[in-house]
């Protein structure tokens, strides 16, 4: 009975599924005439380093949507993300002081986010908590750790490999780009061109679609909190290398970028849902703007109020495209 | 002989106080359509869930081709060749047709998936083994109803493998239009050497499609068939049915009034143009299989779900429910089907239950005078002969009947006039059933409209003065129970008879 | 009314480097200067900004501000947008060691960079309040206070991260060496950088419940005073006002009202012009594009704020009104 869409409404939902990526150009062309030179090589350049970490954590984050569906609260979310990022980073930048060697410094971070990434799966994959509140929890529990391990303190780090993640070049463009673009061509690999990929996105579209054909959606959500904590320790290197050491204080904002960039991600994918490709671009977008705001001059305070109202939007259209489609 | 494709054999399974299924037997010939045909409850799920090798049957066997297959399960059945297209739906809605297709059997070589060689094998399957032409990279929920239901059959089927496969209600969701696509792909199935068990509600599908057809009732197989003919309908259905009305309804001495409720050309989600009337007094039913749309026209009258088209008269006025505040606002109150979920607030008390759409008129100010909330619920409650007859007993823990009679005296307790009771006596026992049907006929009686709305073909006999029969999302049909049985009304609603002349646009 | 303030406040240190003195040769006509603050929220981060927009703009120069918003990761991206944007100087005002990277791409693209209260190799000039002279001060103001005897809390989150920090907190340390009867109590605290009262105040109570009365006598904020506001409301809901005294540094028109109320425990605090020290920074780009040499650090004068009364006097003198 639902088989004809008139082509009026079809067309309706395909202009509510941009509307998102309409806004955020139409920003853009507006930094463009107001602040000159915002369009520059070099800003891009800077666009695409300055939003390094938010990328990676945008991959993480995507991995988790993927796996547990779109819906905001009971779907798949990992808020914690950005507090495994600051954790990990936390926790080398204090084992790095103490030179307790970079091999150990970077298995006992990885080891601190894997616990974050399995307590979530617990939390949500078998004892069924809401991902949304039990990923929040999380958020501040961990950030909680990391004021423990820091003291809340910045820590410098000039560790080579870590001076080399932030100045080094190869072929003119920054090894941290270049590291960040292998990283997530891997990811885009295993999600968008492996059975493996194709079995965790059939678990978030349908639980029991997967279950049916047995597959275990359950087994993949865990799987995909893991694989979203290790993208958390991986962005921590490029915290460290972006700020030469540990801040406290910087997940929030990484939290803030990384919901907003996610979901607004979702407006580039053919299929209007969240994928990987599009976090990433939803995640240089982000950046793009963040960055032409302040070229423009605009308050912090108001960039905070732009990005949360951004966040109100795009979340918005993505109901509303939902709704249409349903 | 040939050897029979599938054949099971006295199969019994029973659950604690049931024997649902009691030595029942099924065999499928080669390359048939097997039609396997039942009222509710009769165990044909019960069948298709051993077969599948989700129940392990008590005793009894399985053979396909002749190979004896022990242990009965999910994967030894899938070994043997035999598929399963459930009822429901289940597909990834922004997955491509190619990767629901392939789900979970995707072929991918050293570099990843192979994409391209999936859309290609999947639109060759499409076409040549079902018959239609479908994209491969298009979205499933761009598809429509039937075209889903062909993705989900060819999933089932893309391996190559399958020898026999079970359709479970496949045209439930399906339009009427969308039906003959569906048929055409199963004959051609037939034609590629499958055997088919198709299982259906729906008479005239089975007599338009099957070879054979097995009727179950009470758990067994009471007759097989092995002629389709016209003579084929009502036989099956006596076979069905095979039983004569309860004698717990209460006579009809009820006198009508006026006009309460009208409703012209409504249309909403799954149901077109349905129009019908009620009187004061009256206790309308309204029969149809599921998918048939009569579930939605009551979650419309409700407010549950949103007319798109048509009008509604309450009390001779124009009326709009958009919530189900709206249609309590004007004197409309639902009884509805879940009643765990949708009707009581299973932790409260039996009391605070009855009193719940009562709160405004037992209060002062918003504050509830609890006294005589309290009064108002013993009332009730002894009454309608809940038991136990204790307003502070917890709901959770009473029977289904005696749950079902809580909903109803909290409806007592206020003042409306017109009733829409969707599946009133679901999981209740035959006792508190006569209960439940006195309740409603001194509903009536003192001066309310009654619309029972039930899959139940004997209570709709036993209870209505008029009912009104759906079919895919029109009303077919009107009948009168004083003159009509209920194998006429199962004929209706199945679709095995067409309505009888100068009936089938009821005023 | 402002020269006559600047020229008063500027101390000998300045006038050595600068032999042209008289402003009016200065000038920023034609530059944009990028003006990049950690944050804007607090009393002396906004003055000293303040200070020095004012100065650039005054001087004929195109302004460009960036506001960290209190996070130093987010001011230290701050300074590549100004990179970015060709600006002729930076004045980058407080931040951690994040900053250091970005002067040196900074200098890379021939950027000058001037720094407010944080010295770096790569910065011309850092003008900075007295700093030594800051800790010191503090110190011995608060041995008297507790005539040098008694427990002393710490919150020192910053003495690893920022250099000024160090300065303050290590010279406040060193002074106390000679009170053997002062115990600065282990471990230290950490306050947070964005909303510090309120976290201070968390800390407190904590502290308090952990030290009960008597073994406690003082608590010392040692590079800054904004979390002493949550301390002092801290003791004062507990009633521990009597008992435990409270120390700080920076004394901006806030801190100065608390210290004036009859009774409070906030005793002893240094005072710092940070509007002084940003339109002197300003000043100094212009030096610079003069031709002039600069010490690579220029010192402002601070005053020592010595119970009730001297945080009267000081409110009066630096300009913010009258307490009485």
């Amino acid at each position: 009975m639902s088989a004809t869409i008139p082509p009026r409404r079809r067309a309706l939902e395909q202009l509510v599924g941009f509307a998102p990526v309409l806004i955020f150009a139409g920003m853009l062309v507006h930094i463009g005439i107001q602040a000159p030179g915002f369009v520059s090589l070099l800003t891009l350049g800077l666009v695409l380093e300055q939003s390094l970490p938010v990328v990676l954590v945008c991959i993480g984050m995507s991995i988790v949507v993927m796996a547990g569906g779109e819906d905001v609260v009971a779907g798949g979310i990992d808020l914690s993300i950005p507090a495994t990022t600051v954790l990990a980073a936390g926790i080398l930048a204090q084992w790095l002081a103490a030179d307790g060697g970079f091999v150990m410094a970077c298995l006992l971070a990885l080891g601190a986010a894997l616990l974050v990434g399995a307590t979530n799966a617990a939390l949500v994959a078998w004892i069924g908590l809401t991902p949304l509140l039990a990923s929040l929890a999380m958020f501040g529990a961990v950030v909680g750790v990391n004021n423990m391990v820091t003291a809340s303190r910045r820590i410098n780090v000039d560790h080579p490999i870590i001076l080399w993640l932030r100045d080094a070049e190869i072929a003119g463009i920054a090894v941290g780009i270049l590291c960040v673009a292998a990283f997530g061509l891997a990811a885009y690999h295993l999600l968008h061109r492996t059975r493996f990929g194709l079995h965790l996105q059939a678990g978030g579209g349908s639980v029991e679609a997967a279950e049916m054909v047995g597959l275990s959606a359950r087994r993949h959500l865990a799987i995909a909190f893991l694989l979203a904590a290790l993208t958390g320790f991986i962005a921590g290197f490029f915290v460290l290398a972006r700020g030469s050491g540990s801040s406290p204080g910087v997940e929030d904002n990484l939290m803030l970028e990384m919901v907003l960039a996610t979901y607004l991600g979702a407006a580039f994918s053919p299929r209007r849902v969240v994928t990987l490709w599009g976090a990433v671009l939803g995640a240089l977008l982000v950046g793009a703007i963040t960055i032409g705001f302040k070229s423009m001059g605009v308050n912090v305070f108001w960039l905070g109020l732009i990005k949360g109202a951004l966040i109100l939007t795009v979340v918005a259209f993505a109901a509303l495209a939902k709704r249409g489609r349903a | 002989m040939t050897e029979a494709a599938l054949s099971l054999q006295e199969i019994v399974k029973t659950f604690p106080g049931v024997r649902a299924l009691d030595s029942a037997s099924l065999t499928l010939q080669p390359s048939e359509i097997h039609g396997l045909v039942g009222e509710n409850g009769a165990g044909k799920s019960t069948i298709i869930k051993v077969l599948a090798g989700i129940y392990t049957p008590d005793s009894g066997q399985l053979r396909i081709a002749g190979q004896h297959i022990h242990p009965i399960t999910p994967a030894s059945v899938h070994d043997a060749g035999i598929r399963f297209i459930h009822q429901e739906l289940h597909l990834v809605p922004h997955f491509t047709v190619a990767e629901a297709i392939f789900m979970g059997q995707e072929l991918a070589g050293p570099f990843g998936l192979r994409k391209g060689q999936m859309r290609h094998r999947a639109e060759e399957f499409l076409h040549d083994r079902l018959g239609v032409t479908i994209h491969g990279n298009r979205l499933v929920r761009d598809l429509g109803t039937a075209e889903r239901k062909l993705v989900q059959i060819a999933r089932a089927l893309i391996d190559g493998q399958a020898k026999v496969v079970v359709f479970d209600e496949p045209t439930a969701p399906l339009a009427s239009a969308e039906v003959k696509t569906l048929m055409d792909a199963i004959f051609r199935l037939k034609q590629q050497e499958i055997t088919i068990l198709y299982v259906s509600h729906y008479l005239n599908e089975i007599m338009g499609i099957c070879d054979r057809v097995t009727v179950f009732r009470n758990g067994r197989n009471v007759a097989v068939f092995d002629d389709v003919d016209d003579a084929l309908g009502p036989k099956m259905i006596s076979a069905m049915v095979g039983r004569d009305l309860d004698d717990i309804y209460p006579a009809r001495t009820r006198s009508f009034a006026e006009t309460v409720m009208t409703l012209d050309k409504l249309t909403g989600p799954g149901f077109e143009d349905v129009s019908l009337s009620l009187r004061k007094g009256e206790i309308l039913g309204v029969a149809g299989l599921i998918g048939s749309g009569r579930e939605e026209l009551v979650d419309t009258l409700y407010g549950l779900a949103r007319a798109k088209g048509g009008t509604l008269h309450l009390h001779g006025k124009r009326a709009r429910i958009r919530t189900p505040s709206d249609a309590i606002a004007q004197g409309v109150v639902l009884v509805p089907r879940d009643r765990r979920n949708d009707g009581l607030v299973l932790p409260m008390t039996v009391g605070e239950n009855i009193t719940l759409a009562t709160l405004d008129e037992d209060a002062t100010f918003g504050v509830e005078n609890r006294a005589h909330a309290r009064t108002r619920a013993a009332r009730k409650v002894s009454e309608l002969d809940i038991r136990p007859a204790n307003t502070g007993a917890i709901v959770r823990f009473l029977s289904g009947g005696n749950q079902q009679k809580v909903v109803l005296a909290r409806w007592l307790a206020r003042d409306a006039d017109i009733f829409v009771l969707d599946e009133p006596t679901v999981g209740v026992d035959i006792g508190a059933r006569a209960e439940i049907y006195s309740v409603v006929n001194r509903l009536a009686q003192d001066g309310a409209g009654v619309l029972v709305s039930s899959s139940d073909p004997g209570e709709l006999i036993g209870l209505c003065d008029r009912i009104l029969v759906m079919l895919r999302g029109r009303v077919v049909a009107e009948l009168d129970p004083a003159r009509q049985s209920m194998d006429d009304l199962i004929a209706l609603s199945t679709g095995a008879t067409n309505a009888p002349q100068g009936q089938e646009v009821p005023v | 009314m402002k020269n006559a303030y600047v020229l008063a406040g500027v101390v000998a240190s300045v006038a050595f480097a600068t032999p042209a003195l008289a402003d009016d040769h200065l000038t920023l006509e034609g530059r944009t200067i990028g003006v990049a603050v950690v944050g804007t929220q607090h009393f002396w981060d906004r003055e000293a900004f303040n200070g020095a927009v004012d100065t650039v703009e005054a001087l004929g120069g195109t302004v460009r501000a960036v506001d960290g918003g209190r996070d130093n990761q987010v001011h230290a991206d701050n300074h590549d947008i100004l990179r970015a944007a060709g600006v002729d100087a930076v004045i980058s005002i407080l931040g951690d060691g994040a900053v250091e990277p970005k002067f040196e791409a900074l200098r890379a693209a021939d950027i000058p960079v001037f720094t407010v209260d944080h010295p770096s190799p790569h910065s011309i000039n850092n003008t900075t309040s007295d700093n030594y002279y800051m800790g010191t001060t503090i110190g011995r103001l608060m041995a008297d206070a507790l005539e040098g005897e008694g427990k002393v809390a710490v919150f020192n989150a910053f003495e690893n991260a920022l250099r000024i920090c160090a300065i303050r907190t290590q010279l406040w340390k060193y002074v106390l060496q000679d009170y053997p009867g002062i115990e600065i109590l282990e471990p230290e605290l950490a306050e947070e950088f964005a909303n510090a009262p309120e976290d201070a105040r968390r800390q407190t109570l904590d502290l308090l419940s952990q030290y009960p009365e008597g073994e406690l006598d003082a608590i010392h904020v040692g590079c800054w005073d904004q979390p002493a506001i949550g301390v002092v409301q801290a003791l004062e809901e507990t009633g521990r006002d009597d008992d435990v005294i409270v120390t700080a540094l920076d004394a901006g028109p806030d801190t100065l009202e608390i210290m004036a109320e009859e009774g409070s425990p906030f005793v002893a605090n240094v005072a710092q012009q940070p509007r002084l020290i940003g339109t002197i920074s300003a000043q100094n780009v212009a030096r610079h594009f003069a031709g002039e040499t600069l010490l690579s650090q220029t010192y402002v004068d601070v005053m020592p704020v010595d119970g009730r009364d001297g945080a009267i006097e000081t409110y009066g003198e630096l300009g913010y009104g009258s307490l009485e």
